[in-house]
């Protein structure tokens, strides 16, 4: 057990490799430790192939660690759910249902009746600012409207823990920008532990209490930053943009 | 005609117009001598032989209707039997990777075996009668229906599964909640398939120890030098089809309202 109160998520000494990987291939991810708070928000950011998104997973509890484990409230993870909502990189809503009945799937299996799943529904697709359009099916939406859907969806868990996976790399710039401003209103309004997955550097600086970075074979954490800057943040604020520098610097010495 | 009136039906008249083109570069052929009217009876003919199948029949008594309504009998059945039974077999086979394994080999196979070479078999096992046509016509179909259930199981997305996962979802709704609907789309196609094979079949089972049914119609005329009858009964084949086609397209647009969208979307 962790001797802290307020730790969410614990990840202790985690490795993963896979059975079919060659004796002399470095592991995807090789005794990662980091403790996250409650209502943190963690930004995992590394290159494409740093076991980041493996790490999310495995938190997420849809994948299995090979070495150490990770805790939740301090009970091991054993599968997914069980408070760890989930938002990923592509389009996940089901294309059957419309908006709301999709954030109702979510709604209903936490036990809510269909009224009442209905209303949070209609009342979450407000707060992710979609008021009105939940009759539409997913392919009728763009896909930054998507994500709102899903974050909706993940929400209506009522997750103590939000897992996200590079959920804006598809979307343009301008709405990705939109949509980090979106999403800390939406933490700040419903504290959630937030573990999210970037390899955007400025995505991570205008959304982290800290900043977690993974270099590639083995997979491991090379650099830990925590941000004291107080939100909205600017592009322009000179400590941002030297921590910007220093974490270009430490991806390309790898 | 204006302009803007002339594009707007455009779409509906040009079609036409090419059709009756070409009946009327057929008819003048055979005007000129250019094509044999005992090979191609011109399209005259052909309406003058549609008109006395339908009123008289051929051979007498036996008009297109009850022609058209033994044929949808025998097609309606085999294929209707083939899907209640592909579906849920298919759903098990899809959803279990071991059984999956196991038959793969057995569905390709039965899958190859031309339908039609089992015409004998058939005869034997069930006689000449309407259960050998139907059952013709229920392999034919059962195992294209199998296997397209089997692949659209297989081929659900797996992003959609791990994402009902991660809502708690239990196993079993899992099933009926997320796989069913993610495979629908796959299905459909693959009844579409499966009818088609039936319309392949049905002319061959038709073949023999009937003279009802729009297959033994066709090959009835043939042996009566009736080339005119022979192509109505095709015809009639045809325009069977694209009436149930028309009519699946409806029900996939009532069944799968979120895939209807995107045909609209697409145009």
């Amino acid at each position: 057990m962790s001797a802290r109160e307020d730790i969410r998520i614990d990840i202790r000494n985690v490795g993963k490799s896979f059975p079919n990987d060659r004796a002399d291939t470095p592991p995807v991810l090789e005794s990662v430790n980091l403790a996250i708070a409650d209502n943190e928000f963690v930004v995992l950011l590394g290159r494409s192939g740093c076991g980041k998104t493996t790490l999310l997973n495995i938190v997420a509890g849809l994948d299995q660690a090979t070495t150490g484990e990770v805790r939740v409230a301090g009970a091991p993870v054993t599968g997914p759910g069980g408070g760890k909502g989930m938002v990923f990189q592509q389009n996940a809503l089901f294309p059957w249902l419309t908006g709301t009945r999709n954030v109702m799937f979510a709604a209903e299996n936490r036990g809510l009746d269909k009224a009442a799943a209905r209303k949070l529904a209609e009342e979450l697709l407000s707060l992710v600012g979609l008021a009105g359009i939940g009759d539409k099916y997913p392919s009728e939406l763009s896909g930054g409207m998507q994500q709102r859907v899903a974050i909706a969806r993940a929400l209506a868990l009522d997750p103590a823990i939000l897992l996200m996976d590079e959920p804006f790399g598809a979307l343009d710039e301008i709405t990705r920008n939109e949509m980090q401003d979106e999403l800390l209103r939406i933490w700040q309004a419903r504290s959630k532990t937030v573990l999210f997955v970037t390899h955007s550097i400025w995505e991570a600086l205008m959304l982290a209490d800290r900043i977690v970075v993974l270099a590639p074979r083995p997979g491991r954490i090379i650099l830990e930053r925590t941000i004291a800057e107080s939100r909205p943040r600017s592009r322009a604020s000179l400590p941002l943009v030297q921590m910007h520098e220093d974490i270009w610097q430490a991806l390309q010495e790898r | 005609m204006p302009a803007a009136r002339f594009r707007q039906i455009a779409p509906t008249l040009l079609p036409l117009a090419s059709f009756a083109l070409f009946l009327a570069a057929w008819e003048l052929a055979v005007a000129y001598g250019l094509l044999r009217p005992l090979l191609f009876p011109p399209p005259s003919r052909l309406l003058a032989s549609a008109v006395e199948l339908v009123v008289d029949g051929v051979p007498r008594g036996k008009t297109l209707a009850d022609h058209l309504l033994v044929t949808l009998m025998r097609i309606g059945g085999g294929f209707l039997a083939a899907v209640t039974l592909a579906l849920p077999i298919g759903l098990l086979i899809g959803s279990r990777p071991v059984l999956d394994r196991m038959m793969q080999p057995i569905v390709a196979f039965c899958r190859s075996v031309a339908t039609l070479s089992l015409l004998p078999l058939a005869l034997v096992w069930f006689g000449i009668g309407e259960a050998s046509k139907i059952f013709l016509i229920g392999y034919g179909c059962f195992w294209v229906m199998v296997s397209n259930v089997i692949a659209a199981v297989k081929l659900v997305d797996p992003l959609l599964l791990r994402a009902a996962r991660t809502m708690d979802t239990p196993r079993r709704q899992i099933f009926t909640a997320v796989v069913l609907p993610a495979a629908l789309p796959r299905i459909a196609a693959g009844a579409r398939i499966a009818l088609g094979v039936g319309f392949m079949v049905i002319v061959g089972a038709e073949m023999i120890g009937t003279t009802t049914g729009l297959g033994a119609l066709i090959m009835e005329a043939r042996t009566f030098y009736r080339t005119d009858v022979t192509f109505v009964g095709m015809i009639a084949i045809g325009l069977l089809g694209v009436a149930i086609a028309a009519g699946l397209t409806r029900l996939e647009r009532v069944l799968m309202p979120w895939i209807a969208f995107d045909w609209e979307a697409a145009r």
